[in-house]
């Protein structure tokens, strides 16, 4: 969270502003030439005008609240999102606000009716880690584009970049990956090999209704699947024979997707590090989170 | 980031040239108007999606048209009128294809040096309030540019711009006024030609019969005059302008060659030069300052003889005063006269030769009564009074609309067959007279008498107050002025010219609305004078000595330390007054001393390793955070609970329960 105030923001005259101390300027010559106070008048007007939109300017930023809400995961490429809120605690509408990152993803804000306003900005990304988002440019030029006022803040939140999954996973021998074997355990809920009947609950798709059992009897029935985890599949960082660290991450991290599709249960072992196995939308996180920190310190 | 302008944006723009464009259509070429109402018009259906952007070929035909329109309108380079209708000319059509805010930020830059380029033509209050009003305009639209698509309907865009306009500009107004008194002024660096088409107003430097009456029909302000002691008879305020030494039969002009201003310049430089010791100081002084409208001509009005003037100024042998150049902005002079004072005592012969000079043939019998007149009188003043009670004696009539009198023997025509004339033909046909029995003699254009304004306490000389008269050269007593117009309209110098012509119902007959007319209006018309004076003193008429005269005044004693010091403080004030006025002093408010607590408590567990995510709830965060530190799980419960007691219960008791928070706090660090 940073509040902008007189200690962060900068403010100076913009280009605009040279371009209207040209006109002053001769405005001024016209005016001892030609002895016109009212020449003289609209020198001086204009050149209050300038000095004061440096205050009107400033107000434009300041008291204003940002604060990071989150950054989404992503994989090393792609674009990391922050969500940042903007707030206003002074009576007075903040408008053409332009929040910047520095390489030139720019987006422009207005907050005049609301107090608060959560503004989405992405920034690409290189490499798995941690993903510590750059200082953001907070600018404005209201109101009249005279005055150039900015601050940086710097937003107190890491994001996580995953590695970037490789197209197709290298298939060991011998690892039970796809092995449909009858002897494991049947986990039910599963897409694989049908598994029997019961009643149609609501909700049941209608590609697993059995209609055959539906124009004998009148009544709906749901096929059944199972799945067999039997063979837990474990991705291990052994028995990759690839080298390079980098190269393993990014297979280890597209098996963990597919497994994750397919929805097995899945463990990782990693050099250090053993996730048990499981399912779900956490253990992928969690999965992809040690995949994303492994050999980095203060995992 | 776009950098291109909102439809609200552009229609702001289309406002603001219109605004500023129009003043000018009375000053400049009327060929302007068709060409700047086409490129507004094109804006326009650009605007509306019924046209493109002009292309690059009407837009060098358009340009290549203005040039030629200003190269074929015969206006002189380098001039004031050929630099506005360029600018004009660049201003309307920039405005052809603006699309980015940069070209809009021109144009709007060119509007505000347009603003004050048009004072230049006129510095009246009426033009001072339109420029206001184009200030308010052309900064509305700089924030209308700047604007991005907003949640505002365009009528709320306008009325927030316009009255952010008007703050603005009203907020700068304490700073403006402390630079206009306090800013260096300067002679001017060069001269620029101005060379505008600016109509000549008021005496003109030669006189026809019928040339005052014209001036007389006229209600127009000739200057305004504030006396700074006691304010002299109205019978006796002449106020002299030129004086016309040569009669060609027809017309009077001021020499035989017919000079113009640079020349008359020369002249007064040079041969016909003021020589200080022809005037014996005597009577009483009457200083004043006077203020002359801008009259497109050089020539001053003053009570002569004038002994001190401030400004620059040319004065001449005549006792006249004029002014450098012609006067295109009011022109501010400060004066002492001694009316009383004796004038050429000696008469130099280069001056008595010009005011004996007569055609040498036309008028045979205005020539024939002068000879048996001075025959029957003998001495100059007898002969003066004879021809004054000539003018009196005999059916003479002051008139304001004389018969015509043709080319030749006007002085014959008027004196033996109209005997009908306004104060031209008596003055022309007085000093005539004069010169035939070979009397020094010539004649004076100025304006006689003004209207006192009680409430303003000036005196305002206007048109219709143009006067001629006469001036004879007797030994002894010096140039005496004579007004042969007052042996046939003695109302003419008490009263004015209105009740001098009053049984005739001419005055001011073609102005069927003028406010003289109706008294009331006449009371209001007086009040928006004095509001008018007040301006052209001491706003327009601020200049170096002003500015000089009134820091002594302020300061005591000048210097810059002095001056440095009070701008100093002006400033700092006007400093403060804006970061009141736009609520910079304000602190925030403070945050309430749980919740501030609450936050060292949420910074002490991210140490920890536990981060609170934005908007989870206090409750939620304990859950978590005591599932991942066992160790503080006690503390943060309990922390947690009496902070949420705090804030969704209040009790009487909350000293006691910020006590417990900090002391829990100190457990979690």
């Amino acid at each position: 969270m940073a509040t902008l105030n007189l200690r962060n923001i900068y403010i100076i005259p913009s280009k605009t502003a040279l371009g209207l101390l040209s006109i002053i300027a001769l405005l001024f010559l016209l005016g001892i030439n030609f002895q016109n106070s009212l020449v003289y008048i609209i020198s001086f007007w204009l050149l209050a005008l300038l000095l004061l939109n440096i205050f009107y300017t400033w107000r434009n930023l300041a008291g204003l609240t940002l604060t990071a809400v989150g950054i989404e995961p992503c994989f090393a490429g792609e674009k990391a999102v922050l969500e940042v809120e903007l707030s206003r605690p002074t009576p007075y509408a903040k408008y053409a606000l332009e929040l910047t990152w520095e390489d030139a993803m720019q987006v422009q804000i207005d907050l005049i009716s609301t107090q608060t306003a959560r503004i989405k900005l992405s920034h690409s990304t290189q490499q798995r880690g941690r993903f510590t988002p750059p200082r953001l440019k907070i600018s404005t030029r209201y109101p009249t584009g005279l005055a150039l006022a900015w601050a940086y803040v710097h937003l107190d939140i890491h994001g996580v970049v995953y590695p970037a999954p490789v197209e197709k996973a290298f298939q060991a021998q011998g690892e039970s990956y796809g092995d449909n074997s009858e002897s494991g355990l049947e986990i039910t809920g599963g897409t694989n090999d049908f598994g029997g009947i019961r009643d149609y609950q609501y909700g049941d798709a209608p590609k697993r209704v059995h209609w055959a059992k539906f124009a004998q009897t009148g009544k709906l029935y749901t096929k059944t699947f199972v799945d067999y985890a039997s063979h837990e599949v474990w991705l291990d960082w052994e028995t990759l024979p690839m080298p390079g660290i980098e190269v393993r991450l990014s297979h280890l991290c597209r098996k963990v997707l597919e497994c994750h599709q397919e929805q097995r249960q899945y463990g990782l072992k990693l050099p250090g590090k053993v996730i048990a196995p499981d399912k779900g939308d956490a253990h992928k996180a969690r999965c992809l989170q040690a995949l994303a920190l492994f050999g980095l310190a203060n995992d | 980031m776009t950098k291109h302008i909102t439809y609200t944006g552009m229609i702001w723009l289309l406002a603001a040239q219109v605004v500023v464009i129009l003043p000018f259509l009375f000053d400049l070429p009327i060929w302007l108007l068709p060409v700047l109402l086409f490129a507004a018009g094109w804006r326009l259906r650009v605007l509306s999606g019924a046209a493109l952007q002009p292309g690059n070929i009407t837009k060098t035909l358009l340009v290549g048209l203005g040039v030629g329109g200003l190269l074929l309108s015969g206006l002189k380079f380098p001039s004031l009128d050929a630099m506005a209708t360029l600018l004009l000319l660049g201003f309307a059509f920039k405005s052809l294809e603006v699309v980015q805010r940069r070209d809009a930020i021109v144009v709007i830059f060119i509007g505000y040096f347009l603003v004050a380029l048009h004072f230049l033509y006129s510095q009246s209050l009426g033009a001072a309030l339109y420029g206001m009003v184009s200030m308010v305009i052309l900064t509305g639209a700089l924030v209308g540019v700047q604007q991005a698509i907003s949640e505002f309907s365009a009528g709320q865009n306008v009325r927030f711009n316009l009255r952010l306009a008007v703050f603005m500009l009203l907020q700068c107004l304490p700073l403006m006024i402390v630079i206009f008194v306090f800013a260096p002024r300067f002679a001017p660096l060069w001269s620029l030609p101005l060379a505008t088409t600016q109509a000549k107003t008021g005496i003109a430097d030669r006189m026809a019969p019928g040339d005052i009456e014209k001036l007389a029909k006229s209600g127009d302000l000739a200057f305004r005059v504030a006396f700074k002691g006691k304010r002299p008879a109205q019978h006796d305020l002449y106020w002299q302008g030129l004086v016309l030494n040569h009669f060609n039969g027809h017309e009077w002009r001021q020499f035989a060659r017919d000079y113009d201003v640079y020349q008359l310049k020369t002249a007064l430089l040079s041969h016909y030069r003021w020589n200080p010791k022809s005037v014996q100081v005597q009577g009483t002084a009457v200083p004043y300052e006077a203020i002359y409208e801008s009259s497109g001509q050089p020539w001053l009005f003053t009570l002569a003889p004038t002994v001190e003037v401030e400004g620059a100024v040319l004065r001449g042998a005549d006792y006249r005063v004029m002014a450098q150049q012609e006067l295109q902005a009011p022109f501010l002079l400060k004066a002492v006269s001694y009316p009383d004072a004796q004038r050429d005592s000696v008469l130099p012969e280069y001056l008595r030769t010009l005011a004996l000079g007569l055609p040498p043939t036309g008028d045979a019998r205005s020539r024939t009564l002068a000879q048996q007149l001075w025959r029957e009188t003998g001495n100059p003043q007898a002969y003066i009074d004879k021809v004054l009670a000539r003018f009196s004696e005999q059916a003479f009539a002051y008139t304001l609309n004389p018969p015509t009198l043709g080319e030749r023997d006007t002085i014959d025509a008027f004196l033996f067959d109209s005997q009908r004339g306004f104060c031209a033909h008596y003055a022309g046909s007085f000093v005539f007279l004069m010169r035939a029995a070979g009397i020094p003699a010539r004649v004076v254009v100025g304006y006689q008498g003004g209207e006192w304004n009680d409430a303003g306490q000036y005196l305002a000389v206007h048109q219709y107050d143009a006067h001629a008269w006469a001036e004879v050269w007797l030994a002894g007593r010096g140039w005496v002025r004579i007004d042969p117009t007052t042996a046939v309209a003695p109302s003419r110098t008490e009263q004015g010219l209105e009740a001098a012509v009053q049984a005739e119902g001419t005055f001011l007959a073609d102005a069927v609305f003028s406010p003289r007319k109706i008294a009331w209006l006449n009371g209001i018309s007086q009040q928006l004078d004095t509001v008018q004076y007040g301006w052209r003193r001491w706003v327009v008429g601020y200049d170096r000595a002003e500015q000089a005269a009134l820091l002594k005044n302020m300061l005591g004693t000048f210097s810059i330390e002095r001056v440095a010091l009070l701008v100093a403080g002006l400033f700092a004030a006007i400093g403060l007054f804006w970061l009141l006025v736009l609520g910079l002093t304000q602190r925030p408010p403070k945050e309430a001393l749980e919740h501030r607590l609450y936050r060292r408590f949420c910074e002490a567990l991210a140490k920890h390793g536990v981060q609170r995510d934005v908007g989870v709830a206090p409750s939620t965060f304990a859950a978590h955070a005591a599932q991942q530190l066992p160790a503080l799980a006690g503390v943060i419960r309990e922390f947690t609970q009496v902070y949420e007691g705090i804030c969704y219960a209040p009790t009487a008791d909350g000293q006691n329960a910020t006590r417990r928070l900090k002391a829990l706090l100190a457990k979690v660090k």
